[in-house]
């Protein structure tokens, strides 16, 4: 179990955050640039000294600011960081970066069995220069495995690689996780990747956590607007007297009165986007992000489209239940 | 066609650069190399140049390692006043910090007064040859040191750190192999300087000469035919150590490409 409660001061806000992760548990800390994501792991790992709090993994203390004080440094803590750039020594071979740490167990079994787990059989004599950067990220994850860490901080590890690479790491990462049972976090700016990846996800914004939950609760039910913004909710328009939040992939043209909240817009901008087309509609005062799968739209278009079961937020910007929308035209149990 | 262009253009300018070399070679008479490396002593100054060219790196890499480390790592105070103070070192002529040292270590000083009580002296000694050269060479080093510092991705050290070194260990096992390259290209320009020392030299180390004092000594008595052969030793001696640092610096960076 990863335990942090910690105050960390930082130039522009302080970054206040209070999360428990359970040993085998993978939680996703997903948010916008410059929310203070890295510095909570810089916390844990002890690179960072918070201004109070307290840090424990398992039955070790790692920080604490009150009686008695603890700072561990970061060489002591056993903490895996696998941050975006994979940080193998250019000096040292595969095999030498994986058998770097000093905790690394010697035996050639379990050197091999987890190179051939990780899919990097045949490179052990190669200089890290020689890889790719998906082999590299293999050799850096193997490295912190090898280093018995009692927990994995990845730090956004996967930037810059390709879709498919990244799906297969986060298996690879999720299932080593629940192998060796240490608590894991994942931090990203990309959602999706965050969903894959976790059990429990924690929307994190200027140093505060807004929500925590399972990764389909956030998405469907967004404690605030602030929080639909962040997960994805391009649009938001008024019915009755909240707002509804309005997400580009759970809209369907037609009216289905019974899934969802009824809207008609005028198209004033449409372009090619995966395997269809977006298009900006402007409803009332406020434009809406729409994907249509099977034709693109024209110029002007009005359509008549169905925001399917959507969040609602009131004047304070909070959810309110669908409820207590007073003309909202939803059924909140039914979720497609 | 432009290929071309640019390797003559840097051949020109690679002639140029050694035209001082070339006259030598062209000055040079093989009776005049006999007659001077068979004179009696005459490769006494070579010893002396080598010995205190040896101490003066040791000294320099013991002493001045870990300031080029702090200086590039920004682990000190005030780092623009640092910095200063190694380029003030740099910007005085070699003979004006022969001058000031005479008033630092001088017979008449504290610190030579206390030389004096250990038996020693900074004047015209070993001691004082290898205090000379450090003082041209240092500034050198140290600069190069810190750049080679600098290129060390400091993430690394703390990835080495977070895989349970200490710091020291994390030094020795990351810093100084990546560092490397770079610090035997800043000895072997300290070195090459240490050689060289002159104009402190010549202030406080008058005797034991090393070469390039018996060069001018040479110069004054006899003359230039018998002084250049001298400079031939001083490049023939001074050279494997630099074009050994090049080789492995080379090297190195080639192992790490794979």
């Amino acid at each position: 179990m990863l335990d942090a409660d910690v105050e960390v001061d930082r130039r522009e806000f302080t970054v206040r955050v209070a999360l428990q992760v359970a040993s085998g548990e993978r939680l996703a800390l997903f948010g916008p640039s410059g929310a203070g994501k890295t510095t909570l792991l810089e916390a844990v790992a002890g690179l960072v000294q918070p201004r109070r709090g307290r840090i424990s993994l398992g039955d070790r203390i790692l920080t604490s600011t009150a009686p008695p004080v603890r700072a561990i440094p970061p060489w002591q803590r056993r903490v895996g960081l696998l941050r975006q750039d994979p940080g193998l020594f250019p000096h040292l071979s595969v095999r030498d970066n994986l058998c770097y740490a000093r905790s690394a167990p010697r035996s050639e079994a379990e050197l091999s069995s987890l190179v051939s787990v990780l899919g990097i059989d045949g490179l052990l004599t190669a200089m890290p220069a020689r890889l790719s950067g998906g082999q590299a990220h293999r050799v850096a994850l193997g490295r912190l495995l090898l280093a018995q860490c009692d927990t994995l901080l990845l730090d956004e590890p996967y930037t810059g690689l390709d879709a498919s690479l990244r799906r297969s790491l986060t298996d690879l990462v999720s299932s080593l996780v629940a192998e060796r049972s240490v608590p894991s976090i994942l931090v990203t700016h990309e959602l999706t990747d965050a969903q894959a990846f976790a059990d429990r996800l924690a929307v994190l914004d200027r140093g505060e956590v807004l929500q925590v939950g399972a990764p389909n609760e956030l998405v469907l039910r967004p404690a605030s607007r602030r929080v639909a913004e962040l997960i994805g909710y391009l649009g938001f328009v008024p019915s009755g007297d909240a707002m509804a939040g309005v997400h580009p992939e759970r809209v369907v043209a037609g009216a289905f009165a019974d899934r969802g909240l009824v809207l008609t817009g005028t198209v004033v901008a449409f372009r090619p986007a995966g395997a269809g087309w977006e298009a900006d509609l402007r409803v009332g005062e406020e434009t809406i992000t729409f994907r249509l799968l099977d034709r693109p739209p024209s110029p002007e278009e009005q359509l008549v489209f169905t925001a399917l079961n959507p969040p609602y937020f009131g004047a304070d910007g909070n959810a309110i239940s669908p409820a207590r929308v007073t003309s909202g035209h939803t059924r909140p149990e039914q979720v497609h | 066609m432009s290929a071309w262009v640019s390797v003559v253009g840097a051949g020109v300018i690679w002639l140029a650069l050694l035209g001082p070399v070339i006259a030598l070679l062209t000055h040079l008479s093989g009776n005049a190399i006999a007659n001077a490396l068979t004179a009696p002593g005459a490769l006494d100054p070579l010893v002396t140049s080598v010995e205190s060219g040896l101490v003066t790196l040791g000294v320099l890499f013991v002493l001045c390692t870990p300031l080029a480390w702090m200086l590039a790592r920004g682990r000190l105070p005030f780092p623009r006043v640092w910095e200063t103070g190694v380029l003030c070192s740099l910007l005085l002529p070699p003979l004006v910090i022969g001058l000031l040292l005479v008033f630092m270590v001088g017979p008449y000083t504290p610190i030579g007064q206390l030389l004096a009580h250990l038996n020693q002296s900074a004047t015209n000694t070993f001691l004082a040859l290898v205090i000379a050269e450090v003082y041209e060479s240092a500034p050198y080093y140290v600069l190069g040191a810190q750049a080679a510092f600098a290129s060390v991705e400091p993430r690394l050290e703390q990835q080495a750190g977070l895989l349970g070194d200490r710091p020291r260990r994390v030094f020795r096992r990351v810093t100084l192999p990546l560092a490397a390259p770079g610090l035997a290209m800043a000895l072997s320009i300290a070195w090459a300087r240490a050689m060289g020392a002159f104009g402190a030299v010549i202030i406080i180390a008058y005797h034991p000469a090393g070469l390039p004092l018996q060069i001018y000594t040479t110069l004054q008595e006899t003359g230039l035919a018998s002084a250049l052969p001298y400079a031939l030793v001083l490049l023939v001696v001074a050279l494997p150590l630099p074009l050994a640092a090049y080789i492995w610096s080379a090297r190195a960076g080639r192992r790490r490409r794979g």
